[in-house]
């Protein structure tokens, strides 16, 4: 880092707050994807205004700037891939605000997706979205990634409850967005903007979110089918019966087996498996709502039907489901975790597209993912230092995502496109809808220094 | 290829299937103090990465965060890919030292150990009042930091083991030196020579230790089988006590801090609680407890060479003290005692024991 820029910023955050040591650029390098790129500096701003000086020097300066809460995303978006100044904003993790009366809670990017959770917990509300990381990740991060998790049938993603926004431009202006109150048409809607916009628009430094009361009742069921096709009709039927599950898991054949071969839980061998978990506030309502998933299982075919009774029952048959991510992640020594998405109907026969992509490039794709909305994870296994693996790896990536789009899909769900999936926007977005991206873009930012190299907007 | 360093050939396979999830930042102490993500495990294991694929090197610049793992085992008990970290630092810390890159204060230890007979480099040790080297059913071995930093602990562990009526005796212990191999070095075949020999002496079938690590140091290290060749059990304090009835009670609000290398590492969770129970009536888990325990920091060397960082870790463990508002925190680790009772804010007036001090109190108040 310059010499001069490095005195600006350690003048900006504090000497304390500034590195530019090894340790640091090779952390920063790096997401949960297979990306990588070293910054040239990092720093730990505290509040708004000191990001506003950052960007407003780094806009002059022409240097990227790359805003960054976890590190815990699986498409390179907070990969520095043209280098710059990594804005870690885990700094900034103070609740400001909890109002249970207006059903928000106002929220610095730092804070974690868990103590969130745990502040509301004494007052029986939850904010939703329930990422798989979400020990770990951050609220800004969720923001800018418009992250979803196993709820997303039911209660949707994030975007569903961001309220507003503080948010700082490229040129250091700061704006808020949105409305404290429930209900806004108040203008053009530039809180959903910078929702999952991936930090290439502003960096957002406070959030308000719309938080719900928690289902305190569960019910849950669990059913194995022999054929993909019966199970992708179980889960057309669910929607036709008026019951939309709190959560609705499908897991493939390839995982089943993987999951067999690395644990004792010894599960069947099957096309798929789907887990149901309805929700609601007594144990008759979800029981009632349980009973219909089960009979439509029944009459879709299922091999075996089992229900929940007891606690450890409920934990029994989440066992597989919860076991997918770690025992895939340990068969080989890389893999990409995508997350295609479809709409329900299309759901089977995604599933088995998948298998025939994976026989077509001779790669291991293991399948598990969020039945009740479409998107699926299929889980590309290989060894990275193999070079012929990988070849076959990203053609495999590519016949998934052509797949997903000719299933009326989209090529993400909740993972974001980042630096993995930009090849291939134009496969999803019309030259139009890109050429409209693009100028939004420059019209935030004209230098380009937000997260550059991101989501395919340069051409 | 040929592997520049031991930690490759062993660990090649698990540094790379750390998928990056960064799951361990949730858990690891190191990084709930500093927030940096370059000294959690995931920062670590990149690093790492890069030097088997020849980008970096294993040098001075890693010292800040290789050097600065509690060893506490969280990360690996939270790790989706089943990496071991602790494991694999220890290693890690092999090759540095090799390479001629060790975090002075390590140095230091390993050079106090070639010279004295404790890590603090004290030459008169406290003789608590006991004689010495005698023929008994058992020893008691208290380990460093029992012996020259929370002698009143020990003595209270003596007194109780008195009140008890148990047969033991204290031998001129040195250093176990287990530590050692953490930091990069190897346990002193002559320490480890002179603890065995001492005990041997004896004719004590069992050695009880207030020390989980020397606990784990007696149990697992192969410059100690001779002991375990000879039939002699090692024990700790917690587990000899489970059996005993103390006839003294508290109705103060109790809570109990599982210490990493007793827990996460030994797998003993229920011992110290079943004694507890029998001595509070009012016990309480703080949030993270058993397997979730939150390292007090002082682990790995931690508190030698990052002690600001240590004490911080040490702050965060005591917040969930306060959280659920006990009076004591009673723990199995004289080390933990050591760092939760300085890092004890003015305002916190919960007390810090072990657990054989507390009982030991309680029944002097008894009588």
């Amino acid at each position: 880092m310059d010499e001069k820029i490095k005195q600006a910023l350690i003048e900006i955050v504090g000497k304390e707050n500034y590195t530019d040591s090894l340790i640091d650029m090779v952390s920063f390098s790096y997401d949960a994807s297979e990306h990588s790129h070293r910054p040239a500096c990092a720093v730990w701003p505290s509040d708004a205004d000191q990001v506003a000086k950052i960007l407003r020097l780094a806009n002059s300066e022409k240097i990227p700037v790359i805003p960054r809460g976890a590190g815990t995303g699986l498409s390179g978006m907070a990969v520095p891939i043209k280098g710059g100044i990594i804005l870690d904003l885990s700094h900034m993790n103070r609740i400001v605000k909890i109002s249970i009366e207006d059903r928000l809670a106002v929220v610095k990017p730092g804070v974690v997706y868990v103590d969130l959770e745990k502040a509301l917990e004494p007052f029986g509300f939850f904010f939703p979205p329930d990422p798989a990381s979400g020990k770990v990740s951050t609220l800004g991060g969720n923001v800018a990634t418009n992250a979803g998790g196993l709820k997303g049938a039911k209660y949707g993603t994030t975007r569903d409850y961001v309220l507003g926004l503080q948010v700082v431009l490229p040129d250091g202006r700061i704006m808020r967005t949105g409305s404290k109150a429930m209900k806004s048409v108040s203008g053009y809607d530039l809180t959903r903007l910078f929702v999952g916009s991936e930090g290439t628009l502003g960096v957002v430094t406070e959030i308000t979110l719309k938080i719900n009361p928690k289902p305190t009742a569960t019910s849950t069921a669990l059913a194995t089918f022999d054929s993909l096709a019966d199970a992708g009709n179980a889960i057309n039927q669910i929607m036709h019966s008026g019951i939309i599950p709190s959560a609705l898991e499908i897991l493939g054949r390839e995982t089943l087996a993987a999951i067999n071969e690395n644990t004792d839980l010894n599960l069947p061998e099957v096309d798929a498996m789907l887990l149901a978990e309805t929700d609601g506030y007594t144990r008759e309502e979800t029981d009632y709502q349980i009973k219909k998933v089960i009979q439509v299982f029944e009459e879709n075919n299922a091999r075996e039907v089992k229900q929940a009774r007891t606690d450890k029952e409920v934990e029994d048959l989440w066992a597989a489901r919860k076991s997918a991510y770690a025992v895939l992640a340990r068969i080989k020594t890389h893999f990409v975790l995508e997350d295609v998405t479809v709409p329900m109907t299309h759901i089977a026969e995604l599933l088995k597209g998948v298998e025939e992509i994976s026989r077509r490039h001779d790669i291991q794709i293991a399948t598990f993912g969020h039945a009740g909305d479409g998107n699926l994870h299929p889980q590309i296994l290989y060894d990275g230092y193999d070079q012929e693996q990988v070849r076959r790896m990203e053609a495999a990536s590519a016949d998934l995502f052509k797949l997903a789009i000719d299933l009326d899909g989209t090529l993400t769900g909740e993972h974001g496109i980042g630096l993995a999936k930009a090849p291939y926007m134009t496969l999803e977005h019309d030259p139009v809808a890109m050429d409209v991206m693009r100028h939004v873009k420059k019209m935030f930012d004209p230098n380009n220094i937000l997260n550059p190299g991101k989501m395919g907007l340069e051409e | 290829m040929e592997s520049k360093y031991e930690f490759e050939e062993k660990y090649r396979e698990q540094i790379l299937k750390c998928s990056r999830c960064g799951f361990c930042q949730a858990v690891c102490p190191v990084y709930g103090a500093t927030l940096r993500p370059a000294l959690n495990a995931r920062g670590k294991m990149l690093l790492l990465k890069e030097v088997m694929d020849g980008k970096i090197g294993l040098d001075d610049q890693l010292i800040e965060t290789l050097f600065q793992c509690t060893t506490c085992a969280n990360c690996f008990h939270n790790c989706p890919s089943g990496v071991d970290v602790p494991e694999i630092i220890k290693a890690v810390r092999q090759d540095m030292v090799r390479a001629g890159s060790c975090h002075p204060a390590f140095e230091g230890m390993n050079e106090v150990l070639e010279k004295h007979t404790n890590i603090y480099a004290e030459d008169e040790p406290e003789d608590f009042e006991r004689v010495r080297n005698r023929k008994a059913e058992y020893v008691y071995f208290i380990g460093c930091v029992g012996s020259y930093r929370e002698d009143e602990p020990t003595m209270a562990a003596l007194d109780l083991l008195d009140r008890l009526k148990v047969d033991y005796t204290l031998i001129d212990e040195v250093c176990c030196s287990g530590v050692l191999e953490d930091v990069g070095f190897s346990i002193k075949e002559h320490l480890a020579e002179k603890n065995m020999a001492l005990i041997l002496e004896t004719g004590a079938g069992t050695v009880i230790t207030g020390c989980p690590y020397c606990f784990r140091t007696f149990n697992d290290k192969l410059q100690y089988s001779r002991l375990r060749e000879a039939g002699v059990k090692v024990v700790h304090i917690t587990q000899f006590l489970q059996d005993f009835g103390f006839g003294v009670k508290t109705d103060k609000r109790v809570t109990y801090h599982d210490p990493c290398d007793l827990g996460r590492h030994c797998g003993i969770y229920e011992e110290p609680r079943n004694t507890i129970r029998k001595i509070a009536t009012d016990f309480v888990e703080m949030p993270d407890n058993r397997e979730n325990a939150l390292c007090c920091g002082a682990g790995g060397g931690v508190r030698g060479a990052y002690a600001k960082n240590s004490i911080a870790m040490a702050r965060r463990r005591l917040e969930q003290v306060e959280e659920v508002g006990a009076e004591i925190v009673l723990t199995e680790c004289n080390s933990c005692v050591h760092n939760l009772a300085n890092a004890k804010l003015r305002r916190q007036k919960f007390r810090v024991y072990s657990t054989t001090e507390f009982i030991n109190e309680l029944m002097e108040e008894a009588e």
